[in-house]
């Protein structure tokens, strides 16, 4: 049997990092399975790719195989009544949301893009803007099958093997490949939410009105102009939306259409938002951006004055995919993000030294978002009962910038450390193999050494990333 | 708005531009029979439209459109339960693959059956009973493929055009009683029966069914949704045979 792999370069989605590799695109659990026992009688490594939206090297096998699922992408089943999704591992949370709208379904945690894979949102154990309420993706998984490296399928729930089903949501892929999983979907009694924009003065207002509004509101995010200093510094506009009771908002009922839902694609009816990306990418390069940072938050105000006001769900979560390829505004160095999650007493202490530090040395994100999290109960989580602040940096060119960002963010990384922060592996790209115990601690580290032991004696499955953290 | 305030039956409500037309008509507070095939789906989308509007307003019935004889019995049916009916949109339609060098009977019989009996069947049993009331709208969605006869789906054009030349003659004849009965040919529409294939300049089903309610209430007999497909269908329709078997179209 010869299995048809082709040589490909792999970026990670920032396209900041990147290596050859050798690609397959299955479109059967069978196909996988053979692609496992391909590898596996070469002796060679294997990478899980989904729709490649990790920011970094998490789906990324540099001189290994990459198994791109992302073909695996039928819904096998949905439960119009119950709302309960069996899903391949390829299926986008685009697939889910536009089958389940129409029942009055929606996922319950989505991320800032539709285009992630359910089966890399397992992976990475993805959270959205209602974390501090309902939890990580995993929590709304009620099983799954894994394909592990002998050929084997598990079956694994929270009742049946649950300890793999603990570890391999949130195990970057390094446990098995998800056949199938059952997701669970909530109701929604609109297509709609209520959407409210609030102007925050600082970094202390913005945490302090998220932790305020967290008891009451189903969604919250905050935008940060990571450009301003001093007294305004972590200033910027927080959202916040909140879900339609029943009859609330009848007109809703039409968005349940899922044409309703998308993002629009063109900018006033007319331009393409596929052609934007230039004009960011001149922004980006001609060093304005704290310019746009400063213009975006003289909106707020505006903004709030006329809230709330009513949004589709798909056009208040996917505000990555309102442009198209904006990510190539980085072009040619990409991007990487910088993420930690910190604990919420130490949490505007740290993120004022981060901001701080990125301010002195010159290398400020040109986007900067904060989040509010809670604890989950899987093994390689990265999600504290705190704050998260995803902070996105254009990579430079040159090999000496590019050097000094990396240095930067690992002092960076060693401040969110040292106060008992954690870091997100669809994001991350450059966090050093003694980090991996101090994100984790040692018992849950060696827990997972031992279930990848199990389940892939020979280390078959491997990353960058796991290549990078875990030796 | 309409002006008529009964029971609205919509056959093919559980997908596209019937499951649309469905929801604006629940919006507009009318008791509406909402008729599919499936019964869990057509169970939970009416139950999601209740949710949402927080009121009972839509009535899920079970039925198959091309279970032609089951039209009278569940007109009857419908009426005893809800009330008297004065709407009926006949959404119902289906669309196979078929293949260049494919001529199956069993495909084209099942469009037939679906997009131009079906509908024969359901705007007779209320065309019966609209007359003598002399009220009442019937609106069927035909489709701008049956302005013409294409290579690619002779029997889907075909049915169109059955359905759309026999909602003529019933407007024909309906008109003089105060019966309105209205056709709307869709264009390119993104719906469950038009996934993957692409359609460039697609709308909403939603916004088919709200320009095809717009024509309801002006008192259009034909429409064409978007109504820029009127002037492309003038074009399409006036293309000479001879030319027109060389397109790709």
């Amino acid at each position: 049997m010869t299995i048809p792999w082709n040589d490909e370069f792999v970026r990670g989605w920032g396209m900041a990092v990147g290596g050859p590799s050798r690609v397959l695109r299955p479109e059967t659990k069978e196909q996988v399975a053979d692609a496992f026992a391909d590898v596996r009688a070469r002796n060679g490594s294997i990478a899980l790719r989904g729709s490649g939206c990790s920011y970094g090297d998490a789906a990324i096998c540099s001189g290994g195989h990459v198994l791109d699922l992302s073909r695996m992408n039928r819904i096998l089943d949905f439960d119009p009544l119950t709302g309960v999704a069996r899903c391949e591992p390829g299926v986008t949370i685009r697939d889910l949301w536009r089958t389940s709208i129409q029942y009055g379904f929606w996922p319950k945690v989505v991320s800032g893009t539709m285009a992630v894979s359910v089966g890399g949102a397992a992976s990475m154990n993805i959270h959205g803007k209602n974390n501090y309420a309902v939890g990580s993706f995993g929590e709304g998984i009620r099983r799954f099958s894994l394909l592990v490296a002998d050929g084997s399928v598990l079956e694994c729930s929270r009742t049946q093997n649950a300890d793999l089903f603990h570890a391999a949501i949130s195990g970057f892929g390094m446990l098995g490949c998800f056949l199938d999983l059952d997701i669970e979907l909530k109701r929604v009694h609109s297509g709609r939410l209520r959407v409210g924009a609030i102007v925050c003065k600082d970094l202390a207002d913005n945490l302090e009105t998220i932790e305020r509004l967290q008891g009451e509101a189903d969604y919250l995010v905050s935008w940060i102009d990571l450009h301003a200093k001093g007294a305004a510094l972590g200033r910027g506009v927080l959202h916040r939306a909140d879900q339609m009771k029943p009859g609330e908002d009848p007109e809703g009922v039409r968005f349940f259409d899922p044409c309703l839902q998308d993002v629009p694609t063109t900018m006033f009816g007319l331009v393409p938002k596929g052609w934007l990306w230039p004009g960011m990418w001149a922004a980006v390069h001609s060093g304005q951006v704290g310019l746009v940072n400063a213009l975006k938050f003289s909106f707020g105000p505006r903004e709030q004055r006329g809230s709330p006001y009513l949004q589709s769900h798909g056009a208040f979560h996917f505000l990555l995919d309102y442009v198209p390829r904006w990510q190539w505004m980085t072009k040619p160095g990409g991007l990487i993000q910088f993420q930690p999650f910190v604990p919420k007493a130490s949490a505007e202490r740290v993120l004022r030294q981060l901001t701080e530090t990125c301010h002195r040395e010159g290398m400020i994100p040109y986007l900067g978002v904060l989040k509010r999290h809670r604890p989950d109960p899987f093994l390689m989580t990265h999600a504290v009962d705190g704050f998260s602040m995803a902070m996105d940096f254009a990579v430079p060119t040159s090999k000496r910038k590019r050097d000094a960002l990396w240095a930067m963010c690992q002092r960076l990384s060693d401040v969110v450390l040292d106060a008992g922060g954690r870091f997100y592996y669809a994001k991350d790209a450059l966090l050093p193999q003694p980090a991996f115990e101090r994100v984790h601690g040692s018992e849950a580290v060696r827990t997972f050494r031992s279930l990848k032991a199990r389940c892939d004696p020979r280390g078959m499955l491997q990353t960058d990333l796991s290549r990078r953290l875990m030796g | 708005m309409s002006s008529r305030n009964g029971v609205c039956v919509v056959v093919g409500a559980s997908s596209g531009i019937g499951l649309a037309i469905a929801r604006r008509l629940c919006l507009e507070g009318r008791k509406v029979a909402m008729l599919a095939r499936r019964p869990r789906e057509l169970e939970a989308m009416a139950a999601a439209i209740d949710d949402a509007l927080g009121r009972k307003a839509a009535h899920a019935y079970v039925h198959d459109a091309s279970d032609l004889d089951a039209a009278e019995s569940l007109f009857v049916r419908i009426e005893q339960e809800l009330g008297e009916v004065d709407e009926l949109h006949y959404v119902a339609g289906v669309m196979p693959e078929v293949a260049i060098d494919e001529f199956d009977l069993g495909k084209d019989r099942m469009q037939m059956q679906v997009n131009a009996l079906g509908c024969m069947a359901w705007a007779n049993a209320a065309a019966r009973r609209f007359l003598p009331r002399k009220k009442g709208l019937i609106l069927g969605v035909s489709s701008v493929a049956q302005d013409r006869g294409r290579c690619g789906r002779p029997g889907y054009n075909a049915s169109k055009a059955a359905m759309d030349t026999f909602l003529e003659g019933l407007r024909n004849r309906l008109w003089r009683h105060g019966v309105q009965v209205t056709t709307v040919r869709p264009g390119f529409v993104e719906t469950p029966m038009t996934q993957g294939l692409a359609l460039k300049g697609a709308i909403s089903a939603d916004r088919a069914a709200q320009l095809a309610l717009a024509a309801r209430d002006r008192g259009r007999s034909i429409v064409y949704v978007p109504g820029k497909w009127r002037l492309i269908m003038f074009v399409i329709r006036n293309i000479p045979s001879v030319l027109f078997r060389r397109l790709s179209i």
